[in-house]
């Protein structure tokens, strides 16, 4: 009988969390991002310095300032964030819609994990992706502005959010769209455009009254300001009234995403 | 005699087979307008995004001149033609790469190879109807921000010269990248690494004296930089540069990356095993 047992292989018990599989499936939407580490780093981040050269270039004739900020350094945390939102998003709408597109979407959803664990282990590559192309964007910066961090908690804990929320939205994005113009337009006319009015280029004060009550309704804002806040000490809003706010945003759009993924919407038949 | 009749007769054409370089160019733009209105609205979006940034950005100072102690272009005025020159050559760009490329990897390339096409014929098919798509891009940005900045057109054959040109070197080099491409990857390469600096760094944001003298002197050596230059003067009667010298530029250009391409066709390199 013992015999018998050690011969035929057995499951694997797994426990409350499978963490091979999480990690398996974390390291999947990694390296899947770092195969075309030109496409996905590199460039974000030449882009993201065309864009300080050409604001500064055409801003920094006059004696721009934002408080007692110059207006390069004022910047430079904006734009680090922008990248971020965008490629946080890039990753998991891609990584999703791709599957789906090309049918691997199943070698995800046979294995042995919640929708719990699917959520965090898509997320969590959305998040690296977000934070190695931020910091990669920084050092790039730092090499033309005086990049000082003033405060680095709330630098982690808005860069990491941030990541997290575009992260958790281009799931979102990935499960509803069926086609890549889906996605286009999506990044089109809606990321790009709250990514760059959110503030990352101006400060608010700089909007009519009217549309101030607007800026502050955004999440966006709030993860731009207080990011920036961790860099210059300059901010527009309240930063624990925003860190609440971007914490419940996140945790309101995970459990909307472990919602679909356990209907399986767009994703099961 | 009555066996001739009842067959089909070879078609005769002369020296240029009008017939199939139309059908190419008609091929091109049919393809091209199923997808019209993501090729236009992005790049519209985008540039009245820029143009929101820039004047917030600038508060105040968006309203004096962006020429030194001059009675030169505002922000607005100067930035809204210059983004359509940059959407224009990035529209032309895209016209270039993609449909040869996709062709090659679909493998349909074969047909416009094997079709009585000289050389000549097959590169301006292609070149033509992506320049055709860059200035269509151009329109539209310029349309959408004459409603929002005050500009008019001022001279109309230096916005169709220069645009014109522009949009065929662009054109030119997007077709080139696409024939030697064999993956998606390497157009939006040479896109982000070439392309993109080349664009936003002609003084499409920002008049030249900006820049420290070495500056200018690289913005000088960017062709891009004549043809937004020279497009931009259309709208504002302003310019960094003069037309006797853009114009020879971005015409020489223009000959030489066509020459490269018809070399290339000619040769079958990527087209033929």
């Amino acid at each position: 009988m013992t015999d018998m047992a050690q011969m035929t292989p057995r499951p694997r018990t797994i426990g409350l969390v499978n963490w091979r599989g999480l990690w398996t499936l974390y390291l999947k939407e990694v390296r899947r991002f770092l195969n075309v580490f030109t496409q996905t780093v590199l460039a974000p981040m030449i882009t993201s310095l065309l864009f300080l050269a050409i604001f500064t270039l055409a801003l920094g004739r006059g004696e721009l300032n934002f408080g007692n900020v110059p207006y390069p350094q004022f910047l430079a945390p904006g734009l680090i964030m922008m990248t971020m939102i965008q490629n946080s998003f890039a990753n998991t709408s891609s990584s999703i819609l791709i599957s789906k597109v090309q049918g691997n979407i199943v070698d995800v959803l046979m294995p042995p994990l919640s929708p719990a664990e699917l959520t965090l282990g898509f997320a969590g590559g959305g998040v690296s992706r977000g934070v190695i192309v931020g910091l990669s964007a920084g050092i790039g910066m730092s090499i033309f502005v005086d990049v000082a961090i003033h405060n680095v908690f709330a630098v982690v804990y808005f860069g990491i959010m941030a990541s997290m929320m575009l992260s958790l939205f281009g799931m979102i994005g990935g499960l509803w769209a069926e086609k890549f113009d889906h996605i286009a337009a999506v990044t089109n006319f809606v990321i790009v455009p709250f990514s760059f009015l959110s503030g990352t280029f101006y400060s608010i004060e700089r909007l009519p009254e009217n549309w101030l009550f607007v800026a502050h309704l955004n999440p966006f804002f709030y993860l731009i300001d207080g990011f920036r806040f961790g860099f210059i000490g300059h901010h527009d809003g309240s930063v624990w009234l925003g860190a609440l706010i971007v914490g419940g945003v996140n945790l309101a759009l995970a459990v909307i995403v472990q919602r679909m993924m356990s209907r399986g919407y767009n994703l099961k038949p | 005699m009555s066996a001739g009749e009842a067959s089909y007769r070879l078609r005769v054409f002369g020296a240029v087979n009008w017939r199939g370089l139309w059908s190419l160019y008609r091929r091109e733009m049919k393809r091209y307008f199923k997808y019209v209105i993501e090729a236009l609205g992005g790049p519209v979006v985008s540039s009245l995004l820029f143009l929101a940034v820039f004047s917030l950005a600038a508060g105040e100072e968006a309203y004096g001149s962006i020429v030194a102690g001059s009675q030169g272009p505002d922000l607005g005025a100067f930035i809204a033609p210059g983004m359509a020159g940059f959407s224009l050559a990035l529209g032309a760009f895209h016209g270039g790469c993609y449909p040869v490329l996709y062709d090659k990897l679909e493998g349909m390339i074969t047909d416009v190879v094997g079709a009585p096409l000289t050389a000549t014929e097959l590169v301006i098919g292609y070149v033509f109807s992506a320049a055709t798509m860059g200035l269509l891009t151009g329109i539209a940005v310029a349309a959408a921000a004459l409603l929002v900045v005050d500009i008019q057109v001022l001279a109309l054959w230096r916005l169709l010269l220069f645009g014109g040109l522009l949009s065929l070197v662009m054109a030119t080099l997007g077709f080139l990248v696409g024939l030697w491409a064999d993956t998606w990857d390497r157009c939006s390469a040479v896109e982000t690494f070439l392309v993109m600096p080349l664009g936003l760094l002609s003084g499409s944001f920002f008049p030249l004296d900006t820049l420290p003298e070495l500056g200018q002197a690289a913005i000088r050596l960017n062709p891009v930089f004549y043809g937004v230059d020279g497009f931009r003067s259309g709208f504002i009667g302003w310019s960094d540069s003069s037309a006797l010298l853009g114009l020879p530029v971005l015409a020489a250009l223009f000959l030489a990356l066509f020459a490269l391409a018809w070399l290339l066709i000619r040769r079958g390199y990527k087209t033929k095993p």
